[in-house]
């Protein structure tokens, strides 16, 4: 059923609201609202029939049956919708400008993405329930450049869609991208490593001069308390990074489809002292799940990409529950900016192919993606205390027929599927091939 | 090549200290040929933004400014001009083009392009041909007993590059920039990553001698790549190599204050490029940065504040009404471009149409003032601003633009002091240009009635350095 915005001022209203956001003065009082009457799907206390959930200040304050809502704020009739978490999505190059790949060199990840905070995607995005995303560099590297994890705040500052308190992030690859397989020009069969031994060589060589660039700052640190007249070492950007996947303090996600290219990052990985926070891809993840998950590692896949290239030969649409089975956090990520308008149905893949249960699924979308950015504190699940990032869809969102109404960040309601029209236009206009 | 870092700029104060300089040959620049001297009289005077003399008087000798006042003797000799019914106006200042200067990002002949890839990518490069990943070049066998050859120097990397040295400007360009009542301009490139120092010129004909007036008035830093596929490939690349480029700078800084002071330790590189960054990287000399996206300018902010940079310049700064937090946090002067976006290149501009339940097309939005209001809007939220046509082409609509950011908001006073005084200074040339003070150049506009920008008016006459246009 459609729904409808109870209060006819509250049109006006958002409009201004959103608009003083757009030009940057600071957000009115917009971040306030309530949907009642809604099946709620909280992923981590069960589904709530009827239910209602009240966001203010932009934080979920209640959630439940018997829940009062405040005077005065926006409520959303929700009969006959389900609400569940603001989806999240594990890796995405949606909205980035100034390359995705710093591809000159093989090992990057002193370079950081830089966000186009007004590229219509994150729109569509939102027209698809996603409200954070992870926006990774490319995979041309074998340590590429570091990711933004933003949510989809759409018309705010690029320095406002930062999600506060996620990993820092860095990119790592494996196999064809890495080795330029399929590049056909010759610049890129110049660039060393041509092969994947070649791969694990190159991470050897590049940790092995970080771990001595480590000492050296760890020895000045140490003989400048005594000796104020040390020199300061060069700091190189490079090597920083590498020293800070060492410690821990930069997570690495790392793309990956075949099983021994993911057993080798694991052993290279124990060699050399750091850990792998999340295999991105993972194709093969089915065949290796246990080792995966003793490293400590967590895996976000496609739902079904078989075949797409060679490497992804073995690639099956049970490889979410397989993984899932033996105990490894699986995500299931758009890696497109096509499919992060229906990760929903990406998650549904899992029902049908492994026979997992509906709230394993949609969690796939939701908690788990949030675990492997950092921020399962905040997002990835209705509960009190949570930012508001909801997404309403008409019917069950692993229904064929359902689609996203509402897309709330925040306690903002950024999407709203009644008043969509004439931005949908305007998006149109300006990306003349892309799709609404 | 050698450069001069500071044109010699006389810059004396006093009538008699000019003249002392103009008779010393070899001892900085002298104008050649000889000065015809002129009288302005019976004419208005703006001597500065928000200074008027209603009636006055302006003498102009051997290309500078020998008096001005209500009450000025004309000396004899000079030729009179009764300027009755017009005013008179500091020479206007364009903070920032980049008309007569050499692409960036020009053609190198292929020899040297290739030398460039194989020494891994020109000086400023990470060298590193030997490094697995860490570069597409190839390493020198050992014990090679080649002499190394000279450093290949890329145009998008030619840190100190002089663009007062550069300026080669046609006599049309000159002229275009007169036109408008711009007699000096702010050289800026138009690319590259750190493709030379910023300078200052004048808009006199090419036959009067050397326009340059200062150099090193500021170190540029755009967001370009190298070219080629070498890293820098890619804008992400570019601003992780600045990051890094300004701290090598600021390490080679920390070894020669240590080697000067006798203390144990590594000896400085002494690498040109490095070098040539030291005075930025260590607060000295200004860092221009070329940015203009509300985006653009955050991440300014971002490397001004993890680099420690001061004084530091944005230019272009189109979307700075959008982002004036960012500016704040980086302490920046804005140069603020006259060169207006097109208004469906703003960033989020399908967001706010939207947001005021505008379905028009974009001329008749109110973004479009939003743009032309851009320098009023910063200049009423206190950010010092200064006027240019960067990015677009020199001169003749130069008053019209800013007479449409007038319309948008921006008072006059603050138009003429972002034309004067704030560029002069920004510029290093305060001392010679931007009022009219006696013993400043003689750079002055006349203009017919009391307002220099308001339609209508047209530009009588225009003195470059006391020269007549």
């Amino acid at each position: 059923m459609r729904i409808r915005i109870t209060d006819q001022s509250t049109r006006a209203a958002l409009a201004t609201a959103l608009f003083s956001l757009a030009i940057g003065t600071p957000p009115l009082a917009a971040q306030d609202v309530a949907i009642r009457n809604a099946t709620i799907i909280t992923i981590t206390n069960g589904d709530i029939q009827n239910g209602t959930i009240v966001v203010r200040n932009g934080k979920i304050s209640a959630v439940g049956q018997n829940v009062s809502i405040p005077v005065g704020i926006r409520v959303i009739d929700g009969t006959g919708t389900f609400v569940m978490p603001g989806i999240i999505d594990a890796h995405s190059h949606a909205a980035l400008e100034n390359g995705i790949n710093e591809g000159a060199e093989s090992v990057t990840p002193e370079v950081q993405v830089q966000l186009k905070n007004d590229d219509p995607v994150i729109y569509r995005a939102l027209a698809g329930g996603v409200t954070a995303a992870n926006l990774l560099h490319g995979s041309a590297n074998t340590i590429g450049g570091q990711a933004r994890v933003i949510k989809m705040r759409w018309g705010m500052p690029a320095d406002s869609m930062y999600f506060k308190g996620a990993y820092r992030i860095v990119k790592f690859a494996l196999g064809e991208n890495v080795t330029r397989a399929s590049s056909t020009t010759p610049a890129d069969e110049k660039r060393f490593p041509a092969t994947r031994m070649g791969v694990d060589f190159t991470l050897h060589y590049w940790f092995e001069k970080a771990k001595e660039y480590d000492k050296e700052w760890q020895d000045y640190r140490a003989g400048v308390k005594t000796n104020p007249n040390l020199i300061m070492p060069r700091r190189d950007l490079r090597l920083e990074a590498l020293t800070e996947i060492l410690h821990g303090d930069l997570k690495v996600h790392a793309h990956s489809y075949r099983q021994d290219e993911i057993l080798m990052l694991i052993r290279a990985a124990d060699d050399l002292g750091f850990k792998i926070s999340t295999f991105q891809h993972v194709l093969e993840g089915y065949k290796v799940a246990d080792e995966i998950r003793q490293h400590g590692a967590s895996a976000s896949t496609f739902a079904d990409m078989w075949a797409y290239k060679v490497e992804a030969w073995d690639a099956i649409p049970y490889n979410m529950a397989l993984m899932t089975e033996r105990g490894v956090l699986v995500s299931v990520n758009s890696d497109s900016d096509e499919r992060i308008r229906r990760l929903y149905q990406e998650a549904g893949v899992g029902v049908r192919y492994g026979n997992m249960p509906v709230n394993e699924a949609l969690k796939m979308i939701t908690l788990n993606p949030a675990k492997q950015l950092g921020v399962d504190k905040m997002v990835g699940s209705l509960e009190v205390g949570k930012d508001g990032d909801i997404a309403v869809f008409s019917a069950h969102p692993f229904s064929p027929n359902t689609m996203v109404d509402y897309t709330i960040v925040d306690g903002k309601v950024l999407f709203d599927r009644s008043q969509s029209t004439t931005l949908r236009k305007l998006v149109t206009t300006a990306n003349p091939g892309g799709a609404p | 090549m050698a450069r001069t870092r500071l044109l010699a700029v006389p810059v004396a104060l006093s009538v008699a200290g000019t003249a002392a300089m103009g008779q010393s040959p070899g001892r900085g620049f002298s104008p050649t040929g000889t000065y015809t001297d002129y009288a302005l009289t019976n004419v208005r005077i703006v001597t500065a933004p928000g200074k008027v003399i209603e009636r006055g008087t302006v003498v102009v000798r051997d290309g500078r400014i020998a008096a001005v006042g209500a009450s000025v003797t004309v000396p004899a000799g000079v030729v009179r001009m009764d300027l009755a019914g017009n005013s008179v106006y500091p020479g206007l200042i364009d903070a920032a083009t980049s008309v007569g200067l050499p692409s960036p990002t020009r053609e190198l002949a292929a020899q040297t392009v290739a030398q460039a890839g194989a020494a891994g990518g020109g000086r400023g490069g990470r060298g590193g041909g030997a490094a697995p990943g860490g570069g597409r070049g190839i390493p020198l066998p050992n014990g090679a007993a080649a002499p190394p050859a000279p450093p290949i120097v890329l145009p998008e990397l030619d840190a100190d590059a002089e663009a007062a040295d550069m300026f080669a400007p046609t006599a049309d360009q000159l002229s275009a920039f007169r036109t408008a009542g711009v007699t000096t301009v702010g050289l800026v490139f138009n690319g590259g990553i750190f493709p030379g120092r910023v300078g200052a010129a004048l808009t006199g004909s090419r036959n009067d001698g050397r326009l340059g007036l200062r150099s090193s008035a500021g170190q540029e830093i755009a967001f370009g790549t190298k070219r080629g596929g070498a890293y820098p490939s890619v804008g992400i690349g570019s601003y992780a190599f600045i990051r890094q480029s300004i701290l090598d700078a600021q390490y080679e800084s920390r070894l020669d204050k240590a080697f000067k002071a006798g203390t144990p330790g590594g000896r400085p590189a002494n690498d040109p490029f490095a070098r040539a960054l030291m005075p930025t990287a260590t607060g000295e000399m200004p860092a221009w940065f070329v940015a203009s996206k509300e985006r653009e300018l955050s991440r300014v902010a971002e490397i001004t504040k993890e680099m420690g940079l001061k004084n530091v310049v944005v230019v272009g700064a189109q979307e700075g009404w959008k982002n004036v937090d960012a500016l704040k946090r980086a302490t920046a002067v804005a140069v603020v471009s006259l060169e207006f976006p097109a208004v469906d290149s703003v960033s989020g501009r399908n967001f706010m149409l939207y947001g005021a339940g505008k379905t028009g097309t974009a001329d008749d939005s109110s973004l479009a003032r939003d743009v032309r209001g851009n320098a009023g809007a910063l200049a009423k939220a206190g950010i010092p601003i200064a006027l240019a046509s960067f990015g677009g082409a020199p001169g003749t609509t130069f008053r019209d633009r800013i007479r449409m950011a007038i319309a948008a908001g921006l008072s006059p006073d603050d138009a003429l002091k972002a034309t004067t005084v704030t560029p002069a200074q920004l510029l290093g040339i305060s001392a010679a240009v931007g009022t009219i003070e006696p013993g400043k150049l003689a750079n002055l506009v006349v203009v017919t009635g009391n307002d220099l920008f308001a339609s209508g008016n047209p530009i009588k006459h225009v003195f470059v350095e006391g020269r007549l246009y």
